[in-house]
Formats: structure tokens, sequence, C-alpha cells
């Protein structure tokens, strides 16, 4: 008998992730897209182990916009320092400032949409309307002030600032589902098996919608990346020290740069681009499996 | 009809007193205040006491907060630390820029995204369709700085069809012809970056309604009547799907004010959207109070705009 | 005193409108419902679609909010939601109606059937698995399958769970919301024999929620017939089948179909008839604006919807 029931428990039906990724290996492009994104982060993870970043910021005056060479190999910017490491210190921090963002902006939605969802009434229609007062902010405007007038400003409090007004998406998704999903018998049966709200929000729905939370989280990260990007383009992004690939971007604000001095600003515009388009074809084919899994019941 | 205005109404008012006190706390937050801008640097302590205690800088937030609003009613915004003059003086002379840069920037986001979305829809699954469905999914991807940074550099430095920077050609003569087909002439590459990008929208969202309509009753009905192909796109199809995107431009107005920030930065135009990154810049934070309030009133305003023009188009909105 | 005693119960939902979205109307989805269950009995609730037999059931346990009127259970007032004890909720227990949405699709039959447990008892995972183990021997459902996902169980397999994680915590009332409508034919009476089988064994009182006359007449001590919100007739399962006094319940006994072919002549006159007599007497059983009346007694059990004399 316990020999029996411990086989039983090997033999797991697939999770919801499970059937997800293999759809995701199915689709050749979001494959490759997936398989990419698992090098570049590797790669930038691992480099920027051995480049040391101090000496990579640092100011040379003696190797002004040096084209690529041998010692640079994408060459240096106006003030002497290695494009190349930039990037990959710039790439990491992009991704890493991305994902962070969207897991907090994501873990706040989360919560949000799920009580105004499942409470619904007279707390529901008060939190969307906190939503909809979030969503007509201008909000590029907002953070960059926010940023601006941030005393010790640092990674974690630019994420905070960035997923502040970055949570209203994925909070009314979460809802709408959440509405959905309390109406079902089974959460209702848990009502009446004595389970407390808190526990039903987190033990039963919350399992039933995390295909939704996958794809949505991440859609986000792509657009994360871009928003993270766009500001440290306008300069109200990192630190000035810590490069990112909006900063190499923002190089190119100056007209000799963009005209003359395309290794300084391409490669980064190329990596942006590749890295928001597999990350979007990664969640884009998330999507289509968590909606075929629907139609299949 | 009216009560749906009404009540649409309703959650405006609300919204417009949220962002007015958030503005304010973040005018609170920010160094200096409505003397800063103003004053000598040789007054003593405490003349600049009495000034401060005759503006009212010394009374609780909330009747600050109310001679604040009484202000902005009135039309004052507060004094520039930068240009020692009036904000309201400061931004109308940027705000005739931006305007044009959107009405540019709408103009043609419509001129291209109604063709593309048309034909894509008509033809789906035509090479011509995957060609603009493969722009589409591009540019859904691309941020807009990284484009404008490529249209700039090909069609103003490399091939030099387009101005690189400014609103105008330096000498003109205001009020002259020259003069405004040159502020036209610098605000097309600009206001096109914007277009190309915001397109995307509306295109992809063309293309799966008019797939959509193509197979429903009406329209084989209408095949069946012996209608031809073209009467039954024009009559039928394009008044069903064009309409609702007429109210688009409301919500547009958002992503159009992001779009110019990062444009008038690339481009080097003097609109709202560089004055408020060159303001925040200079610490000049009248002017970026007055902005940030400007920006979000439009915000909100276009909403209600396109939600109530929504509302006239498609009776089932009104329902909820 | 009576084990379940529910006196002039009221649920209405508002109707939202206006400017404001304030409440202009209500629908009365239960409008004055009176009975009183003895323990160990089965009570049968009838009626049609949108009757409020189902919200009537949903109002008592908890899952609906109680408009006026009172519930009594064991003497104790549990009408207000906050009445609703921990141990109220032990005691009453649900059915649901879809097997195939009242069980969590992300959950092992061991967590669905646990729930309640963990909610109630601090066991260790050995002696929580040996329960939900033994459950599932009571429902007839094979106990190694306690890893399988709901979507692996035939309907009448997941209702047997169903029924297992209700009886789980010992429960004294189970409130069953049609709990045989979903499935097939040939499983119905397996479930419905073995819920008859339990109740026996555990002392059970039912709640039997239905619009399936035949089933309530297998099942059923007591019956009262609903519609639009209000008793029609109430009384012994005899005074229903064999004494019916109001047209509505009259009708809806005619509509039993009958499986004997030899019988379809005259059963079909038979329901003519009563069908006639619906129209023709309309307006003596119901008001004007098509409600039932009021209760009046017409024997010491038995009591049917009609005007008040004179």
């Amino acid at each position: 008998m316990e020999a029996n029931t411990a086989k039983i428990a090997e033999q797991k039906s697939p999770s919801s992730l499970n059937i997800l990724l293999r759809e995701l290996v199915r689709d050749k492009l979001a494959l490759v897209s997936l398989i990419f994104l698992i090098l570049i982060t590797a790669f930038v993870f691992g480099i920027s182990l051995f480049l040391n970043q101090a000496e990579i910021v640092t100011v040379d005056l003696f190797a002004i916009n040096e084209p690529p060479s041998d010692q640079f190999i994408l060459g240096t910017d106006y003030g002497g320092r290695d494009v190349f490491g930039q990037l990959i210190i710039g790439t990491r921090n992009s991704l890493a400032i991305g994902f962070l963002v969207t897991v907090i902006s994501g873990v706040f939605g989360i919560a949000f949409g799920v009580v105004s969802g499942y409470f619904g009434g007279h707390i529901d229609n008060f939190m969307m309307r906190i939503i909809d007062f979030f969503m007509v902010l201008p909000f590029l405007m907002i953070i960059i002030v926010f940023v601006t007038m941030t005393p010790s400003y640092d990674i974690f409090t630019f994420a905070v600032i960035m997923a502040a007004f970055n949570w209203m998406g994925i909070a009314r998704l979460i809802r709408s589902k959440a509405l959905q999903e309390k109406e079902l018998d089974y959460a209702q049966a848990s009502k009446t098996l004595g389970s407390s709200n808190f526990s039903i929000i987190f033990k039963q729905v919350l399992p039933n919608i995390t295909s939704l939370i996958i794809v949505t989280m991440t859609l986000n990260l792509a657009q994360n990346i871009g928003i993270e990007s766009g500001l440290s383009f306008l300069g109200f992004g990192f630190p000035e020290d810590t490069p990112s690939l909006g900063t190499l971007l923002a190089y190119a604000t100056n007209p000799q740069t963009l005209e003359f001095r395309w290794w300084i600003w391409v490669p980064a515009a190329v990596l942006i681009l590749l890295l928001m388009l597999s990350v979007r074809n990664v969640g884009e084919a998330l999507r289509r499996a968590a909606d075929a899994r629907q139609r299949r019941g | 009809m009216w009560k749906f205005i009404v009540r649409r109404l309703l959650i405006t008012f609300p919204q417009i007193v949220f962002l007015s006190v958030l503005v304010f706390i973040m005018a609170q937050l920010m160094p200096g205040d409505a003397l800063t801008g103003l004053i000598d640097p040789t007054i003593t302590q405490e003349a600049l006491e009495i000034q401060r205690e005759r503006l009212g800088l010394n009374n609780p937030w909330y009747i600050q907060y109310a001679d604040w609003v009484t202000g902005l009613v009135q039309g004052d915004l507060g004094q520039s630390y930068r240009f020692k003059t009036d904000v309201t003086a400061v931004i109308s002379e940027r705000l005739n820029n931006t305007v044009l840069l959107s009405v540019v920037a709408l103009v043609f986001t419509y001129l291209i995204a109604i063709p593309l979305g048309l034909i894509s829809g008509r033809y789906n699954d035509s090479p011509l369709d995957s060609a603009i469905t493969g722009y589409t999914y591009l540019g859904f991807a691309t941020p807009i700085f990284i484009f404008a940074l490529v249209i700039l550099w090909i069609f103003g430095y490399q091939l030099g069809w387009f101005p690189t920077s400014g609103s105008v050609a330096p000498g003109m003569q205001p009020g002259t012809m020259e003069y405004y087909l040159s502020k036209l002439n610098h605000s097309l590459l600009p206001g096109i970056s914007i277009a190309l990008i915001s397109v995307v929208g509306t295109v992809q969202y063309l293309r799966s309604e008019i797939v959509d309509t193509k197979q429903k009753d009406f329209i084989i009905t209408a095949r069946a009547k012996g209608a031809s192909e073209n009467r039954v796109y024009n009559r039928h199809i394009f008044r069903n799907s064009v309409l609702p995107i007429a109210a688009f431009f409301g919500w547009e107005i958002t992503s159009l004010i992001t779009g110019t920030v990062f444009v008038e930065r690339i481009f080097g135009y003097p609109g709202m959207g560089l004055l408020f990154l060159e303001s925040i810049g200079q610490r000049d934070f009248s002017v970026v109070t007055a902005l940030t309030l400007l920006f979000g009133i439009a915000s909100i305003l276009g909403a209600l705009l396109s939600d109530i023009i929504l509302g006239m188009v498609d009776p089932r909105i009104r329902i909820k | 005193m009576a084990f379940l005693d529910v006196k002039d119960l009221q649920v209405y939902f508002p109707i939202k409108g206006g400017i404001l979205n304030r409440t202009v109307d209500h629908i009365r989805a239960v409008d004055g419902v009176s009975f009183e269950l003895e323990q160990g009995k089965t009570y049968g609730l009838v009626g049609e679609s949108g009757s409020g037999k189902s919200t009537t059931g949903r109002a008592i346990i908890g899952l609906e909010d109680v408009t006026s009127g009172q519930v009594l259970f064991n003497g104790k007032d549990v009408t207000d939601k906050k009445a609703k004890t921990k141990d109220f909720r032990k005691d009453v227990q649900m059915i649901f109606q879809d097997p195939y949405s009242s069980l969590n699709p992300r959950k092992r039959v061991l967590d669905i059937v646990a729930e309640p447990l963990r909610n109630y008892e601090k066991l260790s995972k050995l002696e929580e698995r040996k329960r939900v183990q033994e459950l599932l021997d009571i429902v007839n459902v094979s106990s190694d399958s306690i890893f399988k996902y709901p979507h692996e169980f035939s309907g009448g397999q997941r209702q047997r769970i169903g029924i297992a994680r209700a009886i789980a915590l010992k429960p004294k009332l189970i409130i069953a919301d049609e709990p045989v409508s979903a499935l097939d034919v040939s499983v119905q009476a397996q479930v419905l024999n073995f819920l008859q089988e339990i109740q026996k064994e555990l002392n059970l009182t039912y709640l039997f929620i239905s619009h399936d006359l035949g089933v309530v007449k297998h099942m059923c001590d007591n019956i009262s017939i609903m519609y639009k919100g209000r008793y029609v007739e109430q009384g012994s399962t005899k005074d229903i089948f064999e004494n019916p006094q109001h047209i509505y319940t009259k009708r809806l006994i005619a509509a039993i179909p009958d499986i004997d072919p030899k019988n379809r002549e005259r059963q079909f006159k038979f329901r003519q008839e009563i069908a006639k007599e619906y129209r023709e007497s309309y307006d003596r059983y119901f008001d004007g604006n098509g409600l039932a009346f009021g209760l009046q007694s017409i024997s010491s059990t038995h009591k049917v919807a009609l005007p008040e004399k004179g």
C-alpha cells in the first residue's frame, strides 16, 4: 500500500508551466528567440563577471571616439570608454532592471487585480477607479520628475518608481479573470468548506490563472526593457556611472556621433530591438499556447 | 446617450482633481518655491520672510493648494526661474510647435494606417498583407526613440532631404509664407517618425476588424445580392470598421505626448516635450509642474473625448 | 425545536441603473419561504429554473446574502453572514450541481478532498492521506487515484469525489443542489442510491434541490414546490404525489415521463386535460402579477398557495 502510493506520486500531471513550455518548443521562431535570450543572458552575466566596470566607465582622454580596432572591439565613445564593455554591462543592467520592474509591478498588479476581482461589488468599484486615475497619468513625465527628486537614488528605487506607474495593465487583466473564476463552483465550494478568503484567493483561484500571469509578465518584460532604455536615453534612467543600453543610444543625440560614429549607437539599437522582439516572440507563443489549452477545455 | 455622457463626466472631474493633487504634491517636494525665481540674491532674510508671508507660503498645505488651484483657473502657472517670466508665456511659445507636430503626426497616422489596414484586411494572407503584418510586428517591438534616430540618420543626414533640427530655418520673418512652409517642413520628419510607430495599433485593429467582418452574414448577403467586390468593401465593410478608428485619436494623445518628448529631443525640436526635459535639467520646477499638469489634463480630456465619440458610434459601449 | 428552521426567507438582488448607478429595483429571487427540517430526513425543494430553489439553498449556507427572514440551525440564529461561524460551516456542507466546475482543475484529488480537513483538523501528512483514502473508499472511488487531477475522472466519479469532500467533516446537514442533473441518466440512480446509503450510515439530513420530480419522489420525505420565488405547495411526498392541490403541481406531476409505451396515448390525453385546466383556472391560482398566493393549510402536513377564503 505505501509503496503503491509512492509510485503514483511520481506520475504527476503536467503543470501549466510544463504545457506552456512544450508548446513553446513546437513554435520555431519562439524557440529560436528563447535560445537567443538564454544565450545572451548567460553571456552578458558571465562576461560582466570578468569586466571591470570601474575601468570601463573611466574617462580616457587619449582614446576618444576611436573606431573599432583590436584593442576596442566596438571602438570608444567621446570619453574614451570601451563601447563593447559598456554594451555588455548595459545589456546586463537593462535585463536586470526590466526583470525587477516586471516582478515588482507584477506582484503588486496581480495582488491588486485578484483582490478587486474576487471581492467585487463596492471594493471592486473603488479599486477600479484607482486604476482609472493611474491610467490617464502622463506616466513618462511623472516618472522623470520622481527620478530627479529622489534623494538616495539607486537601481532599486528606480525600479520601484517605474513599477509604481506600470502595474495597472496586469491588474486589470487579472481582475477580469478573477471576476470570472470566483463565480465558478470550485471557488464557491471552498467557501462552504470553511476556507478563508485569503486561502481561496491564493490557493484556489491563483493557480487557475497562472498561464495568464506567465504570458502577461513575459510581454510586460519586453515593454519594461523598452521603457527603461527610453528613460536612460533621455538621461533619467540609471545613475550616471551605470551604463544601460539607453545610455549608449543617448550618445547618438550628438549629431556627430549619429552621423559618423555608428559603432557607438548602432550595436545598442540592434540589441534592444533583438531583445524586445525575442521576449515578445516568446510571450506571443506562450499566449497562443495558453489559448489553445483553453480551447481544448 | 446623455446619461452616458454625464456619467463619463462624473468620472472625469475626480480624475482632474486627483491629477492636480498629485502634481501639487510633486511641486511641494521640489526644492524651491514661487520666490526662488524672482528675488535677487542680496535680499535679507527678514525681507524674504515678509515676502513669504505675503505670498501665503507659510499657510497650511490645503490653503496653499486652494490658492494654487485658484491661480491655475485664472491662468496663473507661476514664474519661470530660468526665463524670469510667466510660465504661461514660456509655455505658450512652445505650445504652437507641439500642437503643429501633433497634428502632423495624427494626420500622417491616419493617412498611413487606414490604407495599410484596409489592404491588409482585404487581401489577407497575400504577400502584401504579409509585408504589412511584418511591419506592424517590427513596429510593435521598436521603441520610438530608436526608430526616430534611424529615420533622422537616413533621411536627415544620409539623404539630406529634411532639416535635422529646430522648428524653423533661421532668419525667417514670422508671418511670411516662407516662414510657415519652413515650420511645416521642420515638423514633417519628426511627425512622420511618430506616425510610423503609432500606425501599428490602428493597422492591426483595422486588419482584424475587416477579416472578422468579411465572414459576417450581412456581407455574405451583400455578395449574394450581386454587389461588386468594391462596393462590398466601400459601402459595407469600410463604414463598419473605420468609424471606430475616428474615436481612437483621443486615446492616442497619451502616447502622442510620450512620442513628442522623445522625438523633440532627437530632432532638437523646440516644443513642450523638449521644454520639459530642459526645465527638469535646469531645475526650473515651476515649468515642470505646469507642463506635467497640462499633459495630464490633455490625456484625461483625450480619453473623455474618445469614450464619448465611441459611445456615439458604438451603442454597445454605453451599456457598461 | 426543529433541526433547521427557515422563517420567511427573502433574498433580493438589486437592479442597478440611472446616472449614479443606484439600486432602482429588486429581483425577488426568494420571496418569503419557510420550512422546517427534521434530523435524518430529506427535504425536497422543487421548481423550474429561476424559481429560487438554488438561491434558497445558497442563502442558507451563506453563499448569498439574506435580505430578510430568519435561519435557525439547531436553535441558533445563523441568518447573518457573521453568524455563520466555523462550527456552522463544519456542520453544513454542500454538493454542487456541476461536477466539472465544482472541483478545482489545478488540484489533485488529495488536495481537493483534504481541503476541509486542512481547515478544521491538524493532521500529519500521513494521517491526512489515510483519511482521504478512507473517504474515497466510502464513495467507491479507487483510493489509489489520490494523485490524479479531476479531468481524469468521469462525471459520476467527480460527483462522488465532491461528495467525499462534503462528508469529510462529518456534517449534519448537506445541501444538495441538483446533485445528479448534470450526470448521465445511467449514473444518476447510482449516485442517488449512494446518497441514501450514506444518509443512513452517517445520520445525514438532506436539503435536496431539484427540478426533477421523479428524483425527488425517490429521495424525499417532504417536498415543497417553488415558483417565482414563492411556495406553491408544501407537504409530505405522499401529499404531493397522491393529492396535488395546486394546478402548477398537477401540471408538473403530469409532466413526469412514463416509460411504458402502452400508456403513451393515455398520458398524452391526461397532459392535454391538465394543460387546459391550467389555462382556464390560472386566475384562481395566481395573483395579478402571476405570483402564487400565501399558503393555506389543508391538513396537518399539507399546505397549498390559495387566495384567502372569503
